[in-house]
């Protein structure tokens, strides 16, 4: 609940308004983007919807249309543009996306090692593998290998490694959807579906990681 | 209700502008001339001169004048070293503090430099505001615009600026996004735009998207140091060292400004032609009559490596914003320096395609500037800009590793937060490092600031709970607060940069601008009736030597009257050289007085010869 600061009326926490006077209410202590920017919490996001939210929404709290207003009401549109600006771009992207979801879910963030997720022992013997080869390649090309044949192996080592992030994304999006789907008909099922949904994500920042690291030998060979 | 004005503080010229019935416009002085060069000079009694005047003066008196002064706002001594090497005026300071420059044997910051040329600015759009018979013409509020890749203590040293000159800045606004503004009044309401924003001294491009009206910048990058200045520095370098001997000589101040000034005609020519002729005026050092041919393709090739310099920001940028050239419907080419042929064609070979300039390059800015200032002031909701942040902020953390809090290209007003904790048993106070900048090392970003939160109650390594915020608002200026969440305790303070001027510094210039202003006044009115004189004295001296002077005496003067004029001349002439003011005027209005009966039959003269070779023509 918050209190307008103007009026002392009472608002719900996803009013921007106060309903009785029509001022620009403080911000409090937010934490649900998709609430805030008023689009339900769901994975699947209308690109197009969200952003008409956003253009919308601007309009109404940016400190342009502030300028003469009172201090209160000043700091108020700018803390409302500010978190607006941040929903907006955490909402945009889809990992950040369901990062913000695992947080208001009350999960720990993909990035840390706590809550039992585990990188597969299968896919860690993989990453081993992969950098003893870039590493491999990487003296060779210092030592003035061939080139040519360099890159052969470069572009040997990162086909298994795209395909295995092909799968990924498609497995996040599956595990999405069914995060989706189940808020009505199954809500015991979602807390499994969120929690596979992190493990995934940790998995995937382990791929992405490789990934750069081979697109930064292709770099060294001269491969753009 | 008093004036608001956008104005665009630019390194080689700047300008004001306003809304008038909807529509933004310029403002001119009685030329039509809408640039103000930004440059400033003193003269011997200490007067400020402003403008075209201080312009001619840097070839007379360039130890007096300032140039460029926008290069050295918000910055530190040691970031200017190597650009103060061959400017007339010096570049100093005490390290670790705000640039300093001395000029006639005195100091000034780079804002109070910059506040001589925005007061200019305010005293023209006051000016026009009356002759328009405007009841309340009082410019007190302004938009003032920044390059968008300027950092925090730039922008702070240019609003400080704008409170020096006596105005309340509404909102400092980025260059290419004001640009986009000024053109989508005109144009289009949808679509991707470029805006490439090549000026005096910087660049800067700019991704934006426009839909319904809102403006959102994607991206930003640019170079804060690239800029026409630095066309014309490589220019005047190969042509000194072409010329050889004494022009080869630092120190002869005179000589460098000359073959500058030479090498910035010769530069505009080759935007339009395919050939010049660099001349030199006869000078100490200089040959007599030095002239040098130049072509595009050699000044093409000269510069070729600067105008390359611009491309990569803008593929950043692009890759920033997600997006391919082909995704760009428009580009937009703001800023003198595009007017350069190459630069075009650069341009549109990134981009794939003709880039605008329907409206005048060095106005552009300013109108977009005049037309958010409206927007503040008005209300008017049709149109709104999202700018961005151009550069990420964070703080020093354990290893001198930079921690970002806010992302580059984050839409502003923009806030972050990060979770600190002590290092140090019973540690009661923790050091905040506030930093700008995209790499990882603290020793590789810039330094905006540092405080010390203090009274943290002892307690284990690591179990305070210290919230950093940032805040940046919708000027894309910083403010940082600290609190220790299991005790409260909280400290709120506006970013000061380092090389920037303190509040209790502002206000002391303040005051004695206050005091200054007085004599200025004295000193403008008193540019203005020299001028006057010149102008008087300049067209008897055009009429008395006349080849026929003494036939036309004859014909149609009185007896005596020659000499009265030439009385008066000379009185008029002495009246000059010295700096009554007073004595000027009447000096001139006498000299006026004694030639106007000779102006009028000069005058018929002329009418008569016009006509008469009409008449033999026509036959």
């Amino acid at each position: 609940m918050l209190e307008c600061r103007n009026c002392g009326a009472g608002a719900p926490v996803d009013k921007h308004f106060c309903q009785q006077c029509s001022r620009i209410l403080a911000l409090g202590r937010h934490g649900d983007y998709f609430s805030f920017m008023g689009v339900p919490r769901r994975l699947g996001v209308d690109l197009h919807e969200l952003e008409r939210r956003f253009r919308d929404l601007s309009r109404q709290f940016h400190p342009d249309y502030f300028y003469n207003a009172s201090p209160t009401e000043r700091l108020a549109s700018l803390e409302r543009s500010s978190y607006l600006n941040d929903a907006y771009r955490t909402l945009k992207n889809p990992s950040a996306r369901i990062e913000h979801l695992l947080a208001l879910e009350g999960l720990p963030p993909a990035t840390s090692d706590e809550g039992g997720a585990k990188v597969p022992p299968a896919l860690l013997e993989e990453v081993f593998a992969l950098n003893e080869e870039l590493d491999e390649i990487r003296e060779l090309r210092v030592s003035g290998g061939d080139s040519e044949g360099l890159r052969v192996r470069l572009d040997a080592a990162r086909a298994p490694i795209e395909r295995k992030r092909d799968e990924h994304e498609r497995l996040i999006t599956e595990l999405g959807d069914r995060w989706d789907a189940t808020a009505d008909t199954a809500p015991g099922e979602r807390p499994a579906t969120l929690a596979a949904l992190r493990e995934q994500l940790l998995a995937r920042k382990y791929i992405d990681n490789l990934l750069a690291a081979i697109d930064r030998e292709a770099a060294g060979l001269g491969v753009t | 209700m008093s004036r608001v004005v956008g104005i665009d503080l630019g390194t080689t010229n700047s300008l004001v502008a306003y809304v008038k019935d909807g529509a933004p416009m310029v403002i001119r002085d009685g030329a039509g001339d809408a640039l103000v060069p930004s440059i400033v000079s003193i003269d011997d009694d200490g007067t400020i001169i402003v403008g075209r005047e201080a312009q001619r003066r840097l070839l007379s008196a360039p130890g007096r004048t300032v140039y460029s002064v926008k290069r050295f706002m918000g910055q530190g001594v040691e970031d200017v070293q190597e650009a103060s090497g061959l400017l007339p005026f010096g570049v100093g300071g005490d390290p670790g503090g705000v640039v300093r420059i001395s000029v006639a044997g005195q100091e000034f910051t780079p804002p109070e430099i910059s506040a001589f040329v925005l007061r200019e600015l305010k005293r023209r759009a006051e000016e026009h505001f009356r002759e328009q018979g405007e009841f309340d013409f009082e410019v007190d509020r302004a938009v003032i615009t920044v390059p968008a890749y300027f950092n925090d203590a730039q922008r702070t040293a240019t609003r400080d600026a704008g409170r020096l000159a006596g105005l309340d800045v509404l909102r400092i606004i980025n260059e290419p996004t004001a640009a986009s503004l000024a053109y989508g009044m005109a144009s289009r309401d949808r679509g991707t735009i470029a805006v490439y924003d090549f000026g005096g001294g910087t660049f800067d491009v700019s991704i934006l998207k426009v839909e319904d009206g809102v403006f959102q910048v994607l991206s930003t990058n640019g170079d804060t140091h690239l800029g026409g200045d630095d066309i014309d520095a490589l220019l005047t370098a190969e042509v000194r060292r072409k010329i050889g001997g004494a022009a080869g000589d630092d120190s002869n101040d005179e000589l460098i400004q000359a073959v500058r000034k030479a090498a910035i005609q010769a530069k505009r020519d080759l935007s339009s032609e395919e050939e010049t002729e660099l001349r030199l005026e006869p000078m100490a050092g200089a040959p007599a009559g030095y002239r040098q041919r130049m072509t595009r393709t050699d000044f093409e090739r000269t510069i070729l490596p600067l105008i390359e310099r611009t491309l990569e920001p803008c593929r950043q940028a692009l890759a920033d914003a997600e997006l391919g050239p082909s995704d760009i419907e428009e580009v937009i080419l703001v800023g003198g320096s595009t007017r350069i042929p190459l630069v075009r064609r650069l341009v549109h070979e990134l981009f794939g395609r003709q880039p605008h300039s329907e409206l005048n390059p060095d106005e552009v800015v300013a109108l977009g500037a005049a037309v958010q200032a409206d927007i503040l002031v008005s209300g008017r909701r049709e149109m709104l800009l999202l700018d961005v942040t151009p550069l990420s902020l964070g703080i020093e953390t354990m290893g001198g590793v930079m921690s970002k809090i806010i992302l580059r290209n984050s839409t502003i007003p923009a806030s972050g937060r990060e979770m600190f904790t002590s290092y140090a048993d019973n540690q009661t106070a923790v050091d905040v490092h506030v930093l700008q900048g995209e790499r990882e090392l603290v020793t590789d970003c810039r330094s905006l600031a540092r405080f010390r939160l203090r009274g943290i109650p002892p307690m284990p390594a690591g179990m305070p709970r210290i919230e950093v915020q940032f805040q940046i608002d919708a000027n894309g200026i910083l403010s940082v607060s600290a609190k220790e969440l299991r005790t409260s305790i909280e400290q709120t303070i506006e970013v000061k940069p380092a090389y920037g001027l303190t509040d209790e510094e502002v206000e002391r210039m303040l005051i004695e601008s206050f005091e200054h202003a007085e004599t200025d006044i004295e000193a403008r009115l008193l540019i203005e009736a020299r001028n006057e004189a010149e102008t008087v004295i300049h067209a008897t001296e055009k009429s008395l030597c006349r080849p026929d002077f003494d036939q036309l005496a004859a014909d149609a003067l009185e007896s005596g009257e020659p000499e009265r004029i030439t009385l008066a001349l000379s009185a008029a002439k002495h009246a000059l050289e010295g700096s009554d003011r007073d004595l000027i005027l009447q000096t001139t209005e006498a000299l006026n007085k004694a030639t106007r009966h000779l102006a009028e039959v000069v005058m018929n003269r002329s009418v008569r010869e016009a006509l008469a070779g009409k008449n033999v023509r026509d036959v």
